[in-house]
């Protein structure tokens, strides 16, 4: 009985172990970690986003190097995707820091985070008119005038067929 | 028998007539876009309405305009390198995007979004923005799971040519909004003349 029970144990052991040494199957990286924005100025928000781990998936983030500590990513509605929140320290010096996020089921991802002065941050605002349009909702409808210019050439033969009898005298 | 097909010639040219010159007559029309009233311009000093609380910073990923019936996905605009405000590709009927390094909608400040009037194939996702009137209500769904909804304080045409930067794309201290699009007027040379710009502000959140 005892044997048993020390058989059952090993098992139970090696089939843990194979389970650790089969891990890191999840702990690839595949899947990023979105950070917007991407450049930020010391003290800003800054949200990060994944869909590496899953629809249900929750994350727990690290920004430590740059100094915003340590955050959860929940999941959301949108696309799976886990989303969670920081804020760059006013003191964050500049530079590019990694920002890691690790899913529930153990799987890391990073994206960078440019942490600029607030003098060479001043947002660049787009300038002039955009180019939405192109006037096709305008324009003559290809299939349309070719069908049209295909009626019109029945039209022409009939008509033609009609004044060629009448022509000959065959009675119309 | 003769007059018979006599008859069934005619009336089968006659129909072929009709049809033909509706059909060339129809496909020809001009379908432009519509264009804003002078109504719906910004009211001179009028004080809009209260604004909302101005939300986090989080990417948006989709536009909902429920009176003119867009529901659209949003991707991430640049510049080019001319400093203009990037377009989506034109092909994708139904796709808008928003100026990805500016400020997100529902943050303080002017966030920008921008689509087609049309492409090639006819009308695209902006098409009726022209017709847009104040008090309408624009949704922006945002990857923190809220949604931001905007209240249209005025829509407006501009000219190319002497396009307003700063009133379209200038800083604000409340959390605004602008929907861009091609408009006033078509030439065939030159495209369209100039943009329709919706100016809203943010009134509510939900999640």
């Amino acid at each position: 009985m005892r044997r048993t029970a020390r058989l059952l144990t090993g098992t139970a052991l090696a089939v843990a172990a194979a389970g650790l040494a089969a891990a890191p199957v999840y702990g690839g990286d595949t899947g990023s970690l979105e950070v917007y924005p991407s450049s930020v100025v010391p003290g800003a928000d800054v949200t990060v986003n994944t869909a590496a781990c899953g629809s249900d998936g929750t994350a727990s983030g690290d920004a430590d190097a740059v100094g915003g500590g340590t955050f959860t990513l929940a999941a959301s509605a949108h696309e799976h995707e886990a989303i969670g929140q920081f804020q760059v320290p006013p003191s964050a010096q500049p530079g590019t820091y990694e920002i890691v996020a690790t899913c529930s089921h153990g799987r890391h991802v990073t994206g960078d985070l440019l942490v600029t002065l607030a003098a060479t941050r001043e947002q660049v605002e787009p300038r002039g008119h955009v180019n939405t349009g192109v006037g096709g909702a305008l324009g003559p409808d290809p299939v349309q005038t070719a069908a049209g210019v295909a009626a019109l050439a029945v039209a022409a033969a009939g008509g033609t067929w009609l004044l060629h009898r009448r022509a000959r005298g065959d009675g119309i | 028998m003769r007059r018979v097909s006599n008859a069934v010639i005619a009336s089968v040219t006659l129909v072929a007539l009709c049809s033909g010159a509706w059909l060339l007559g129809s496909g020809a029309e001009a379908h432009p876009p519509p264009q804003p009233s002078p109504a719906q311009a910004a009211a001179s000093g009028g004080a809009a309405r209260s604004a909302a609380p101005a939300l986090p910073h989080s990417p948006p990923d989709r536009i909902r305009i429920p009176s003119i019936g867009v529901d659209a996905p949003l991707i991430g605009l640049g510049l080019t390198p001319q400093g203009s405000l990037d377009v989506p590709p034109a092909r994708k009927k139904n796709l808008a995007g928003w100026y990805e390094a500016g400020t997100s909608p529902g943050e303080r400040g002017t966030a920008i979004v921008a689509g087609h009037v049309d492409n090639a194939e006819g009308p695209a996702v902006f098409y009726d923005l022209g017709s847009l009137r104040k008090g309408s209500t624009v949704e922006v769904d945002r990857l923190d799971g809220r949604t931001a909804v905007f209240t249209v304080d005025a829509v407006e045409v501009y000219d190319s040519r002497s396009f307003p930067d700063a009133k379209v794309y200038g800083a604000a201290r409340r959390p605004e909004l602008r929907v861009i699009t091609c408009g006033g007027g078509y030439s065939r040379t030159t495209g369209y003349q100039g943009n329709v710009v919706v100016f809203a502000h943010l009134t509510g959140s939900h999640h």
